[in-house]
């Protein structure tokens, strides 16, 4: 038996004190961090809070951050947790308030899911229904993994939109839309996308960072996921909004002058054609990228006039064949999307 | 006071089920409590599949899976609820899918069917191997869907019942640590299992018996509380499941021979006999020395005649449980596997429409406004022994059944009220353990009684053992009055919360200690060994627990007829129970 060194982050309510507290136990192999709180919550300081109820990665319950990442502490060997006898810090999880220790307020993080109205919205149903939907193990197996979230919270505490954009559906919320978006028994695929794309803090606010799937403990994804309905949300016909102007806005400046052109960026996302047409919000919006201009202009950041001129002419064939290149391969995959499409046509043929 | 007409206490499949049918009348004022969040509560646990004869795999009707429940619950099943239950299971599960469950597709397209152990037919309706998640995920959504009010993260502490009236419920608030009354014409519970008193358990922590004892306290008996299912798959040491599923797909059970031990126990179901007769096979060939590891406290569970593929298909959360909590492969590595406290087939004896009613001698009178369903109800669809499966499809059809019946009565119920005198026990309770200054600790205790259970009123059973059982039990009660708390403050304090639930393991497991003492037989779950063999005779009959009243000393225990009266088919007879 060895000891393992807890710092754990604490909350004191009724105080309003946070403080770091060590607590020294035993560990026997194969121990979890979730063993260890126990231990401490039984045998050392019953004050301690969290929340745990099924010790085995199905409930949900227990998600925080072990050394500074969001996991389940159940599913988390203190061996593996632990680098060379270092102590393990456990803390609450991010982008939510904490109510006690490592008991935080999931409401925030829920109430995305009842906005994004993740659940299934049947076609006109036979009650009570004669048989089962069919539906092809093919279909299913391409969204099923989205279905296995068990809505811990890692994806969203670990989320680096979510920590500065309260609106951010979050990671969970749109993996779950994008297996109701999948799934042929739902009747709001249309108006999913369409809500996706365009609500603040929708598909488009995501800035593939990658954490949410590094913190899953499950399969979802979530990130591909996202991705996956950007992809469909254009195919859907919803472009113009800002994300898809962003999008393409990002993806021309790179073609024509091999950079990233931040000077044309906010333009190109708020929309020429709006702004020439003197809408309003558009000039309101563009206002709002003021402060941030500034700051990109006095940290050298913003393309000089001569770097607008671009890349030189070799480096320019080599951009243009970069973007042949992925054309080519996105075509394949468009080829792959029809013969789905058809696919799920005929899967929804029964209705 | 806050008030509902209808509140249904405990949020896994049977609770959420029953809301949702519930909230069809829009007239009607429908809430859930749980002291978890819907989506933590332990139905999600459930991992293999729920069953129903839909015959998409191989030919299967209601009363062949009828008859496999009698049977696999050695025949203590009410005949009128399995044939409820079965009858009921297609539409049941047409309707899930409809809601958007995610269950696993055979090649036409159609919900997939695996066998399961016990069933004839392949009929374990699946989602990989995460069905249960898939289901509860499903129902809460459908409940967000309708708006269903839910009381996420409350206690409930007491419930309210005046002259076999139901009043409601007293609650206590988690976030603020407020205790508030409830009023309610109909309150049901799906409060879940008791397992959490045993050492060994697949149970979550949540799963302490709350409902069960709430109603014990309230007057109500309790039903066969003595059976207890252990399943054969738990991992040694923690006994967190691992799915039947794996046996379904073809897994080997071996001991240190390296022998498929099964044929000499149930040569003609082999692993997939039910989960008693399995687990009282394994816990022989470890009592005779069989058994694998260094503590040769279990036998090994090999997956690899599965095959790689299909492991990882059909079996992903064996695969990730196996290594995530024991460190070994079941690719690579056969697994230790020991039996594990599981099921209550016990609880709140109600009957096919939920209504909870003292199936005493004559009259059976009822507990007006009060229902159960879910493994905190005994129906008893599952008797002696639960078929793995048959839980799911119970908490679904049972907990769709009870909603009927609160809607079928509860307009014609009174409105009921709960005053501060009626709050005193809980208020009490709560005040006790906030200002408790005595020595010993809940964690101590608990341990201990978890330990006493699993070591003497386990897998088998007897006299001498049973009787230490119960005096070292009321020694905890004893203790338990002494005991203190450390966390004081009003906000999130599971201390208070560990202390109450211990409470509730200390009272039904008196219960279970005492039903197993009088009962002087092994039928399915219970097994002595100075009573080797089934007594119909004297036994083919539901116990009925009743809470020692002033000047008693132990519960008061009844016994009640097994239902024989099915409604669309003959009775199933009586018959020695062999595989």
């Amino acid at each position: 038996m060895a000891q393992q060194e807890f710092i754990i982050q604490r909350y004191n309510p009724d105080t309003d004190e946070s403080y770091e507290e060590s607590f020294n136990v035993d560990v026997q192999p194969g121990q979890t961090v979730l063993d260890s709180l126990n231990a401490i919550k039984w045998e050392q300081d019953g004050t301690l809070s969290f929340r745990m109820s099924c010790r085995h990665a199905i409930c949900g319950s227990c998600a925080m951050k072990v050394n500074g990442q969001s996991m389940l502490s159940c599913q988390t060997q203190v061996d593996a947790a632990a680098e060379r006898g270092d102590p393990i810090h456990v803390g609450p999880q991010g982008n939510q308030n904490v109510i006690k220790d490592l008991v935080v307020d999931v409401s925030k993080f829920l109430n995305q899911f009842e906005r994004a109205e993740t659940w299934l919205e049947p076609y006109e149903d036979q009650d009570p229904p004669g048989r089962e939907h069919r539906q092809k193990v093919e279909e299913f197996d391409h969204w099923s993994h989205a279905s296995t979230c068990i809505h811990c919270g890692a994806c969203y505490s670990d989320c680096t939109v979510a920590a500065v954009d309260e609106n951010f559906l979050g990671p969970a919320a749109l993996a779950k839309a994008y297996r109701f978006v999948m799934d042929s028994r739902d009747s709001k695929r249309e108006e999913r996308l369409q809500f996706l794309s365009e609500e603040q803090g929708g598909i488009w606010d995501c800035t593939r960072c990658y954490m949410c799937v590094q913190a899953c403990p499950k399969d979802v994804l979530p990130m591909d996921a996202i991705m996956e309905l950007r992809t469909l949300a254009i195919e859907a016909g919803h472009v113009n909004n800002h994300g898809v102007r962003h999008h393409k806005g990002f993806m021309s400046g790179v073609r024509k002058r091999g950079r990233l052109d931040e000077m044309m960026l906010p333009v190109q996302s708020v929309g020429i054609g709006r702004l020439l047409t003197g809408n309003l919000a558009a000039h309101k919006e563009m206002m709002d990228y003021t402060p941030g201009a500034i700051r990109l202009l006095k940290s050298r950041k913003l393309l000089t006039i001569a770097q607008r001129h671009g890349a030189n002419t070799e480096g320019r064939e080599q951009i243009e064949r970069i973007f042949e290149e992925v054309e080519a391969e996105k075509h394949h995959h468009d080829v792959d999307a029809e013969a789905f499409g058809a696919e799920f046509e005929t899967a929804l043929g029964g209705h | 006071m806050l008030q509902h007409d209808v509140l249904i206490v405990g949020s896994g499949l049977a609770g959420m089920r029953a809301a949702l049918e519930v909230s069809n009348d829009p007239t009607l004022d429908v809430a859930i409590l749980s002291k978890v969040h819907p989506l933590r509560s332990h139905s999600g646990a459930a991992q293999g599949g729920i069953a129903a004869s839909l015959g998409n795999s191989a030919e299967d009707t209601w009363d062949l899976h009828m008859f496999d429940t009698v049977k696999g619950g050695d025949y203590l099943v009410d005949q009128d609820a399995a044939e409820v239950l079965t009858r009921e299971g297609p539409e049941n599960i047409f309707e899930l899918e409809h809601m958007g469950c995610a269950f696993s597709r055979d090649d036409e397209g159609r919900v997939a069917q695996r066998r399961f152990g016990g069933h004839t037919a392949p009929r374990a309706c699946y989602a990989a191997d995460r069905t249960g998640h898939a289901v509860l995920t499903v129902l809460f959504e459908q409940l967000l869907r309708r708006g269903v009010k839910v009381y996420s993260e409350w206690y409930a502490l007491d419930l309210v019942v005046k002259d076999n009236v139901c009043q409601g419920l007293v609650a206590y608030d988690i976030l603020s640590g407020q205790i508030e009354a409830i009023s309610a014409k109909a309150v049901m519970f799906g409060t879940g299992g008791y397992g959490r008193a045993f050492r060994v358990t697949t149970n979550a922590f949540a799963s302490t018996g709350d409902g069960v004892v709430m109603a014990y306290r309230a007057g109500i008996p309790l039903e066969d509380m003595e059976f207890v299912q252990f399943h054969p798959t738990g991992l040694q040491g923690s006994g967190i499941l691992l799915s039947e599923a794996a046996r379904g797909e073809g897994a080997h059970i071996v001991n240190s021979d390296g022998f498929r031990f099964m044929e000499n126990y149930a040569p003609g179901r082999m692993e997939l006999a039910p989960r008693d007769i399995v687990a009282r096979a394994e816990q022989s060939e470890i009592e005779a020395g069989r058994g694998v590891t260094a503590l040769r406290d279990s036998v090994f569970m090999d997956l690899r005649p599965i095959g790689e593929e299909r492991i990882r298909y059909a079996l992903p959360s064996v695969l990730h449980l196996a290594r995530d909590f024991a460190g070994i492969d079941p690719l690579e590595a056969p697994v230790p596997i020991q039996p594990t406290a599981h099921y209550s087939m016990g609880g709140i004896p109600c009957d096919i429409n939920g209504q909870v009613r003292i199936k005493d001698l004559d009259g059976a009178p009822e507990i007006t406004g009060f229902f159960a369903a879910g493994e905190a109800s005994c129906v008893s669809v599952h008797g002696a022994n639960r078929l793995g499966t048959n839980s799911l499809l119970e908490a679904v059809v049972m907990g769709r059944r009870a909603g009927r019946g609160i809607l079928d009565v509860v307009h014609d119920l009174e409105p009921t009220s709960i005053d501060e005198g009626d709050m005193a026990n809980a208020v009490g309770e709560v005040d006790h353990f906030l200002s408790a200054s005595g020595s010993e600790k809940v964690g101590q205790i608990r341990a201990e009684l978890r330990d006493t259970m699993m070591d003497k009123c386990g897998v088998f059973r007897d006299d001498a053992e049973l009787r230490e059982c119960l005096s070292e039990v009321k020694d905890y009660q004893e203790r338990f009055k002494n005991v203190s708390i450390d966390d004081h403050g009003s906000t999130f304090n599971t201390d208070l919360l560990d202390a109450i639930e211990l409470g509730h393991m200390l009272e039904y497991s008196e219960v279970i200690t005492t039903g197993a003492i009088a009962r002087q037989e092994s039928r399915g779950g219970h097994a002595r060994r100075d009573f080797p063999n089934r007594d119909d005779e004297n036994w083919h009959r539901h116990t009925l627990a009743y809470r020692p009243q002033d000047g008693e000393d132990a519960p008061r225990l009844e016994y009640c007829e097994v239902n024989m009266q099915p409604k669309f088919r003959e009775p199933f007879p009586l018959q020695e129970r062999t595989y």
